[in-house]
């Protein structure tokens, strides 16, 4: 299997932290701040410590392109991010000008960007599947 | 690109597993060179060659 990879394990390894630090920003912005919360310290702050687990999370996976030694695993990794790009790109791009022309098209809000960045390379993973007859590592 | 991995491989009566080990590469990556899915760096094609004590035109051929 690919997770035998030790790079896999490391990438595991680093990932669960940063998911559980991001899970746990995003759940403590929903419990402490109100919808219409002012400017102040405690929204900066959390809205720091979301980016910087999403920049944690981006950073394991430069580290898991970096680290894995098999050329054909390394290849389904890259391709699973750069559905996951196309996938977003598409996505904003077109509700964008939906939302920018049409005021009954609800505002996406930008904070869904990386959630469906991530739903992108769950996709990569499926195209990888379909085309390479393997998916490759975790998402 | 064709090969005759899969075949040679038979020959010997090894694994995709077995492959996999002695190249230090996984199993998906075996697969799916075998399957004509992947074509290999040519550092990795001089050591599929190597393994099998083959040169390179021996085990690939173009289409």
């Amino acid at each position: 299997m690919a997770q035998r990879d030790p790079a896999y394990r490391r990438y595991i390894a680093r990932f669960i932290p940063l998911a559980i630090f991001y899970l746990a920003s995003v759940m403590l912005a929903t419990w402490l701040l109100p919808d219409d919360a002012p400017i102040n310290a405690l929204l900066i702050g959390l809205g720091l410590m979301t980016g910087l687990a999403v920049a944690g999370w981006i950073w394991t996976f430069a580290r898991l392109l970096i680290e894995l030694e098999d050329e054909f695993l390394k290849l389904l990794e890259v391709r699973k991010m750069i559905v996951a790009t196309g996938f977003i790109l598409l996505i904003t791009s077109m509700w964008g000008i939906l939302e920018l022309y049409s005021p009954a098209i609800p505002k996406l809000p930008v904070f869904f960007v990386f959630p469906l960045w991530c739903l992108g390379l769950a996709l990569g993973q499926l195209y990888n599947r379909i085309t390479m007859g393997t998916g490759g590592g975790p998402c | 690109m064709k090969n005759r991995l899969k075949v040679l491989r038979a020959e010997r009566d090894w694994s995709q597993q077995d492959l996999a080990d002695q190249l230090g590469v996984s199993r998906q990556s075996v697969n799916a060179i075998e399957k004509g899915r992947y074509d290999p760096s040519l550092p990795l094609a001089f050591k599929i060659a190597d393994v099998f004590e083959l040169a390179i035109e021996a085990i690939f051929e173009r289409n």
